[in-house]
This record gives C-alpha cells, sequence and structure tokens, in this order.
C-alpha cells in the first residue's frame, strides 16, 4: 500500500506523463535543429524516471505507524476558499471592496470575534488594510489597482 | 575596488538611500523577531514596495530586511524562547537559558554583537570574492553555464533535510513550470493545455510569492495560538541594560569561535537554497564539539550564542556573493532580490558587476551600513519589538496575503499574476503536505529557463555533446555535481540506516 510519499509520486508520475505524451504533438521547425519539445521531453522524461524512483521507493519500504498530527484542516480549507473568492471578487468588486470583504472574513474565520468589540476589531482591520492599502500603492508608488467591473472602482 | 566602495559608502549615506535602508531594516528585525514570520515572507511583504523605486533603492531596503531579519530573530529566541525564526533555532539552546537564569540583557547583547560581527566578517569576503568570482565566471560559455545551474539544483536537491529523491522531484517540478508557455528558440507556444494565460509562460515571482507565502501562512494557520503564549511570556521581561565593552570582550576573546562561526555561515550562504538555519546549527555544533566544556551546552553558555548569531548573519554575505557573481540565488530572499532585478531589466551574473558597478557597490554598502542601523535600532528599541510580536497572527496573516496580491497584481496589472499566486499557493502547501521540499522546485523555476537557454546554445553551437565533460570547467562542474549527488546518496542512506537501527524505518 502506497503512503504519503507514494502517493505524491503518483501524482508526478501522472501529471508528467500526461505532459510528455502532449509534447508529441509539438511539431519541429526546419529552421532549427532542435524543435519545441527538445527539452520538455528531457525535462519530462527525467521527472518521470525520478517519481517512478519515489513510488518503486515508497512500496519497497517498511511503513511504521505513526500517529498524526491533529491539525485544523477546517480553517485552512476554509482560508483557502476565502482567498479564493477574493481572486474571483476583485475584477468584479473592484481592490477596495473586495479587500475589505476578505480581511474582515479571514480574521473572523481564524479569530471568530465576540460580542461588539470582536466585531469592531475585525471591521477596523479590514477598512485599514484596505484603504491604506489602496492609499500607499495608488497614490504614491502609483500602481494602478484593481478596478471593479460591477461597481466602477 | 575600494574607490568604488567608498563611492557605494558616501552614496549610500544619501537621504534617498539611506530611508529605505533604514525601514527595510525596521521591518526586518520586526519581521525577524515576529515568530512565524520569517525573513522571505518579510522581503515578499517588501516587495511590492519597491517596484517604483530606483533599483538600488528598492535592493537596499531588501539588504535591510534580510541582515535586520537575521539579527531580529534572536531577539524572541533569546528573550522568549520562542526563535523568530528558523535560523535562529540554535541561539535560542543557550540564549533562552541565560535569560532564564536572569541575564536576559547579557544573552541578548551578545546574540546581537556576534551578530554584527560576524556580518561585518561577512562583509570583508563578499567585497572581496565577489569581483573575482565574476571575472572568473566571465570565462564561462553555454557549457559552462548549464553546467553551474544542474550543480546548483543537484546541491539543492541533494543537501535538503528531506529525502534525496524528493529533492530531486521537486527540483525536476520547478524545471517542468518553465516548459510550460512558448520555446524561448522560435517563441513556438507549448503546453499551454488551453489556458491563455500560459501562452506567455509562467512568470517566477508570482509562483515563488505564491509557494513560499502560503505554505508559511497555512503552516502557521494549522496551529494557531502561539501568540498567546509570546503575550503571557512578554509581560515577564524586565532589564536589558548591560555594559557593551564587557559583552564585546567576552566575544571577542574568542576570536577563533567567531571566526570559524563566521566562516561557516558564509560557506552555508555561497551554496545555494541551504540557507541561515543550516548555518545556524551547523556553527552551534561546531562550537560543541571544539569546546572544552560541551555539557556546558544548552544551559546559558556564551559560545551557543556567539557561534549560532555570528553565522546566520555571515550567511547573508554568501547568498549576496552566489546571486552578484554567478546569478544563481543562494536562498529564497535573494532570489526575491533577483526578481526585483528583473522587474528593472537588470540581469544578474557574472556581467553584474561591471555593467552595474555603481549598483553592486551600493549593494555592497547598503550590506555594510545596515548593520550600524540594526545595532542603533536594537539600542533604542528592543522592548518596543518585545511588545510588537505580540501581535496576534489573525490579524497579521490577512494583511500579509493582501500584501502578496498586490505584488502579484503590480506585476504586470492582470489578473493573471494573482492566479498564479493562488493556484502556486495550493501548490506550495501541498508539496510541504506530502513532504517535498520547496528550496529546490523554486531553484528549478528559476534556472529552468536558462538552464533550457544554455542547453540549446552549446548544442546549436557545436553539435558534439561530449564537450560538456570535455571543457574543463564544464567538466569540473558536472564532476562536481556527480559528486555532490553521491554524497547525498551516501548520507541520506546513512541516515536511513541510523533510523532503521533506531526502530524508525520512514523518512
Amino acid at each position: 500500500m502506497l503512503s504519503r510519499d507514494g502517493w505524491g509520486g503518483f501524482a508526478v508520475l501522472a501529471a508528467s506523463l500526461l505532459l510528455f505524451g502532449l509534447t508529441l504533438g509539438l511539431k519541429d521547425n526546419p529552421l532549427v535543429p532542435f524543435g519545441p519539445g527538445f527539452y520538455p521531453r528531457i525535462v519530462l522524461g527525467l521527472t518521470i524516471l525520478l517519481s517512478l524512483w519515489l513510488v518503486l521507493a515508497d512500496l519497497r519500504r517498511k511503513k511504521s505507524e505513526s500517529k498524526p498530527e491533529k491539525l485544523n484542516y477546517t480553517q485552512i480549507v476554509l482560508q483557502f476558499g476565502v482567498f479564493g473568492l477574493y481572486c474571483a471578487a476583485l475584477p468584479y468588486l473592484g481592490f477596495r471592496i473586495s479587500t475589505i470583504l476578505y480581511v474582515a472574513a479571514a480574521n473572523a474565520l481564524m479569530d471568530p470575534p465576540r460580542g461588539a468589540r470582536g466585531w469592531l476589531r475585525v471591521a477596523a482591520l479590514a477598512l485599514i488594510t484596505a484603504f491604506a492599502t489602496y492609499y500607499i500603492f495608488e497614490r504614491y508608488l502609483q500602481v494602478l489597482m484593481p478596478r471593479g467591473r460591477w461597481t466602477g472602482f | 575596488m575600494f574607490d568604488l566602495l567608498w563611492q557605494g559608502m558616501v552614496g549610500m549615506t544619501a537621504a534617498k538611500y539611506l530611508v529605505p535602508l533604514f525601514i527595510g531594516t525596521l521591518i526586518g528585525v520586526v519581521g525577524g523577531a515576529l515568530p512565524g514570520i520569517t525573513i522571505t515572507m518579510t522581503v515578499i511583504v517588501v516587495l511590492p514596495f519597491t517596484f517604483t523605486l530606483e533599483p538600488l533603492q528598492g535592493l537596499a531596503a531588501m539588504i535591510g530586511v534580510y541582515v535586520g531579519g537575521e539579527t531580529g530573530g534572536l531577539i524572541t529566541s533569546c528573550l522568549l524562547g520562542i526563535p523568530g525564526k528558523p535560523s535562529a533555532v540554535a541561539t535560542m539552546f543557550d540564549g533562552f537559558p541565560m535569560t532564564k537564569k536572569g541575564e536576559p540583557g547579557r544573552a541578548l547583547w551578545l546574540g546581537i554583537w556576534a551578530s554584527i560581527l560576524g556580518g561585518l566578517l561577512g562583509a570583508i569576503v563578499l567585497v572581496a570574492s565577489t569581483g573575482p568570482l565574476a571575472a572568473f565566471a566571465l570565462k564561462f560559455g553555454p557549457w559552462e553555464y548549464f553546467s553551474l545551474f544542474v550543480l546548483a539544483l543537484s546541491m539543492v536537491a541533494g543537501l535538503v533535510e528531506a529525502s534525496l529523491v524528493k529533492g530531486l522531484v521537486a527540483g525536476a517540478l520547478g524545471l517542468v513550470v518553465t516548459i510550460l508557455g512558448n520555446d524561448p528558440v522560435m517563441g513556438a507556444e507549448r503546453l499551454t493545455l488551453g489556458i491563455p494565460f500560459l501562452a506567455g509562460g509562467i512568470p517566477f515571482l508570482p509562483v515563488l510569492i505564491g509557494v513560499f507565502a502560503f505554505s508559511q501562512v497555512m503552516g502557521e494557520v494549522e496551529r494557531m495560538g502561539g501568540a498567546r503564549e509570546a503575550e503571557r511570556m512578554a509581560g515577564k521581561v524586565v532589564s536589558f541594560s548591560v555594559s557593551h565593552l564587557k559583552i564585546l570582550f567576552e566575544i571577542l576573546s574568542r576570536p577563533f569561535l567567531l571566526l570559524w562561526s563566521s566562516f561557516i555561515g558564509l560557506v552555508i550562504g555561497v551554496l545555494p537554497a541551504i540557507g541561515g538555519s543550516a548555518a545556524n546549527m551547523l556553527a552551534y555544533d561546531q562550537a560543541k564539539k571544539f569546546s572544552k566544556h560541551p555539557e556546558k551546552f544548552g544551559t546559558g553558555v556564551p559560545e551557543g550564542i556567539i557561534s549560532s548569531e555570528a553565522s546566520n548573519n555571515a550567511n547573508v554575505a554568501g547568498s549576496l556573493v552566489t546571486i552578484m557573481a554567478f546569478g544563481i540565488p543562494g536562498d529564497a530572499v535573494t532570489a526575491v532580490m533577483l526578481g526585483a532585478l528583473t522587474i528593472h531589466g537588470i540581469q544578474s551574473g557574472p556581467l553584474f558587476i561591471s555593467q552595474n558597478a555603481q549598483l553592486a557597490y551600493g549593494m555592497f554598502a547598503a550590506y555594510i551600513l545596515a548593520h550600524p542601523i540594526v545595532l542603533a535600532l536594537l539600542f533604542v528599541g528592543v522592548r518596543w519589538v518585545i511588545h510588537i510580536v505580540t501581535v496576534p497572527k489573525s490579524i497579521l496573516f490577512p494583511v500579509v496575503l493582501v500584501l502578496c496580491v498586490v505584488g502579484a497584481w503590480a506585476l504586470s496589472n492582470a489578473m493573471s499574476g494573482v492566479w498564479i499566486l493562488f493556484i502556486f499557493g495550493v501548490f506550495g502547501y501541498a508539496m510541504v503536505k506530502f513532504g517535498f521540499p520547496l528550496a529546490p522546485f523554486i531553484l528549478g523555476v528559476i534556472l529552468g529557463d536558462q538552464i533550457e537557454i544554455n542547453l540549446l546554445r552549446a548544442v546549436m553551437t557545436d553539435s558534439n555533446p561530449w564537450l560538456f565533460i570535455t571543457r574543463p570547467i564544464s567538466g569540473v562542474l558536472l564532476l562536481a555535481s556527480v559528486l555532490s549527488f553521491a554524497a547525498a546518496i551516501w548520507q541520506h542512506r546513512r541516515a536511513q540506516r541510523k533510523a532503521e537501527r533506531n526502530g524508525d524505518a520512514d523518512f
């Protein structure tokens, strides 16, 4: 049975084989001795061999039972989810509104607010982060931050 | 050389350079002291602020972060028993017991002065060796560059703490990222998987920011709660007043320890992507081995603090040598600096010093001047830093990630950078969870294009593949790469056998 290393190696192997297959469809250019697939085939060939080595080494290895550390994966999924929504919202809501929403959500998820004071902390952090970042970058560093298609700013 | 250095030093004292250097150093000290916020993360946060600055202003700020971070990390290590960063772990072994014995000021200032002295010793080597090394690298043709990059990758993959094969797979994955997009010869589209923004290839900075920032932030989010402990302990810290002459005498009366530890830090810094944490631990281990009283290590002896802090600051100089002479980042922080140079259209590598002498010597000057700035900052504000580190991570992390988004966006004013940041953030976190080291991956991403270009240049110039071996420098570099690979296999086998003997078969 595969362990963490084996599954990792297997995923890399599958992705490398897929990409290697795609390189076979790349057409060579008669003007140059080596086509666009020459180097990718070397790299992917190497990746296939190494990931195969990882899978085989894992199959041959004696596994020891180790107690997994108790970690807060729900929080991780939520944080990635909120960040993904933030990225998706940026072109529609613009930098300021999406940043306010993101910082408030991320902070509230990591440290759930208790009472009015807690919500005040969340709101203050979100507003200060969004407007301070916007102000510094847009006004002083001439970085044009994303504008929202729906909001117009 | 000295004329240029003097000019660099004088130039760096101008307000337009000194201010970014000062601010960078201050941010570095605070970022280094914050447990869970690494120097890499701090320099990533600072990066977007440097986009509109002059190259030297931006690099001065980043060098300030680097030097300040290495020193700042010792504050929480010594006073709270919580390493501010991985390269201050060994400092904690004796720094914290010394604090518990009622000598927090001595622990702190031994570390600070050792950092400063180690860093300045590193500066001598940085200034003296970068030019000659770059001049030597000018003899390189595409064969030698290819072999040099292969050597860098094989060393990094072999020297990482995880398994050898996982290090190699991670390096290969980094190379895979660089083959997506277009080929460097004819610009033909390849392996874009129908995704429009892949047509131009994947820029390495959002990849680097995503991989490092997310893996570190999420790694901390998994175990939230450390800040409360720091908050509780910070209240206990009392007086830091010491006789600085006495502290300096304590360090300088151990010249061999200081020199040897700084040398270890420098060598490890020169080797790509091993980093300050290895330098810190190795120097501590060496100090213990050479000590007349090794049994006292871990109880609060000055040698433990001096060795670990001198080495991790000298390590910064070593990393700068590698990037300035060869264009190979010594670690993640110098990888970000490489990105900053690229943004300004400056190519690092052997020609860097000759083509950008003012910039190069300005960087040396920034590195040297960052040390007295750190010293001055800590003289004034060490007590404040202790209070700042109690800021909860639930406040810091969303702000850090927003700044990462700004950095990724500002590179091209396009959402593609932000999406690359997110995708590689998830990917980097998954890599960490599967136990793949990040350093070889990032080095693969950074060097991949150059490896391909130099390989193609070499075989297009002369199709004889034996030239990679028969050209003396290239041959030696490839031989070194094979030897490094063999040494890594031997080392990993030995560690595995030892683990099996101890009943721990898995790695």
